[in-house]
């Protein structure tokens, strides 16, 4: 299998990495790049636990092919923090206790950030809907909604 | 040890070639090199898991999202065209769609999660040919149409002929690539509607998918014009034709609804699923949906008053 070199901004910065074709994009960021903060569950997008933002969108880094990601905008869970500061959602998830044991917690933030930056109030209903792809196994659903709304109502979001 | 089971998990795809051509001849030509070891992938939210479970022989996928102008959502005359690689997100929110098939947005709205409707293509949701799946009753029951290129050309295929079996159409994957959706827009005095039964609403399967598109006359009296459609309760999308012809003509009224409905489900041959419930159930439940869907639509009607 020949690589390719392919490029991309993660978080800020524009990468390049070699990638074979049929490398998927969270092994990249997580064995390239040491990105684990982005979690692997099923590798089918059932779980939603790999989810991160790309060109805007949030997607199942699963389930796609890092060729996809050839010229595109990245932000993952390492992205938020700027400056040493978290950002208003990791503050909110902090203070209302929405983590439990921490798994879906980088794919539950980012769900929220893709929802504020898009309907920066939303309902309760959209951010039922915003993190319905995400499993969280502690089942701790009502705290991360809280979360999500609390930042929504914490100002403008970064 | 410790590494070996690592790179065991993460094991890649089996694909040795990842293609991105920049038109679509280009891509066809790219599918006649591999002489039918190359898929199209455009959201690929079905064909990376079903490659994962060890579907055999793709020898290279052919990327067709960078190619430009195959993502429009346009009414052209009195029919919309949904372009490959209009996403179920971009669907399901679509003005237009919402009011000339409101269908069609309510079933893309309820495919999978955010993160699949954000990638997964429409086009890829009725080539994958499940015979329930979220766009395709919608689609079916506004008589929907499929356009696909080849190297020898291009053409047109009713969804009502499309399908062979589950998983199947008379489309040749392997050297055709979608070009289009369409389906006649509804006017003045026609609505749609799209019913789902499920566990819950995420990431499941429907037990049951209804979709219902009705035409009345001005005074609202009779109906003009009906289609049903429902799955998974054959091995294709199905068509309830006996329940269409039992409301075509006749005066709007709630018992000869249900007799549509009940018609519907005489019809319906769900079978009996560990997953989906019981045969006896899910025919049961087809009247429900059929009936829900089509006062959906009436009332859809009377509040656009159209």
């Amino acid at each position: 299998m020949a690589k390719k070199s392919i490029t991309f901004t993660v978080n800020g910065k524009e990468v390049s990495v070699d990638a074979a074709p049929g490398e998927m994009l969270v092994d990249v960021l997580r064995g390239k790049l040491g990105l684990t903060g982005t979690k692997v569950g099923c590798r089918e997008g059932e779980c939603g636990i790999c989810s991160i933002i790309l060109n805007g969108k949030l997607i199942a880094s699963c389930l796609v092919p890092v060729m996809k990601a050839d010229r595109g905008t990245i932000l993952t869970i390492e992205g938020l923090e700027q400056n040493g500061e978290m950002h208003r959602i990791q503050k909110k998830f902090i203070e209302d206790g929405a983590i439990q044991c921490g798994f879906c917690t980088p794919a539950m933030v980012l769900a929220g950030k893709a929802l504020l930056d898009e309907n920066p109030h939303p309902t309760r209903e959209e951010i039922q809907l915003a993190i319905s792809g995400i499993l969280c196994r502690c089942t701790g659903y009502q705290k991360i909604i809280k979360a999500i709304d609390s930042a929504s109502q914490a100002g403008e979001l970064r | 040890m410790q590494a070996q089971e690592i790179v065991a998990y993460q094991k890649d795809m089996e694909w040795e070639e990842y293609l991105v051509p920049g038109s679509l001849d280009e891509a066809l030509e790219m599918l006649d090199r591999y002489r039918g070891a190359a898929r199209v992938i455009a959201g690929g939210t079905d064909i990376v898991p079903a490659a994962r479970k060890g579907a055999p022989g793709i020898k290279a996928l052919v990327d067709i999202t960078r190619i430009p102008g195959l993502d429009a959502i346009s009414l052209d005359g009195e029919t919309v065209k949904i372009g490959p690689l209009v996403t179920h997100t971009e669907a399901a929110l679509s003005g237009l769609i919402r009011k000339r098939g409101m269908a069609l947005a309510e079933g893309a709205s309820r495919l999978g999660s955010p993160q699949i409707r954000n990638i997964a293509t429409v086009a890829g949701n009725i080539l994958n040919a499940q015979p329930g799946a979220d766009t395709l009753i919608p689609l079916l029951a506004l008589d929907g149409s499929i356009t696909v290129r080849s190297r020898q050309g291009e053409r047109s295929i009713l969804l009502a002929d499309l399908f062979t079996g589950v998983g199947r159409t008379t489309i040749d994957s392997t050297k055709e690539i979608v070009t289009e959706l369409s389906f006649p827009a509804l006017g003045k005095g026609e609505a749609s509607a799209a019913m789902r039964l499920a566990k819950r609403k995420t990431l499941v399967l429907p037990i049951l998918a209804v979709a219902v598109v009705i035409g009345t006359d001005p005074g609202r009296k009779t109906f003009t014009r009906v289609r049903i459609a429902a799955g998974p309760v054959a091995t294709t999308p199905f068509r309830c034709k006996t329940a269409e012809e039992i409301l075509l003509g006749s005066p709007i009224g709630e018992a000869v609804i249900r007799k549509a409905a009940e018609e519907a489900a005489k019809a319906a041959n769900p079978r009996t699923s560990l997953i989906r419930g019981t045969s006896e159930y899910r025919k049961a439940m087809v009247a429900v949906l059929v009936e829900r869907g089509i006062a959906t639509a009436l009332k859809r009607l009377e509040e656009s008053n159209g």
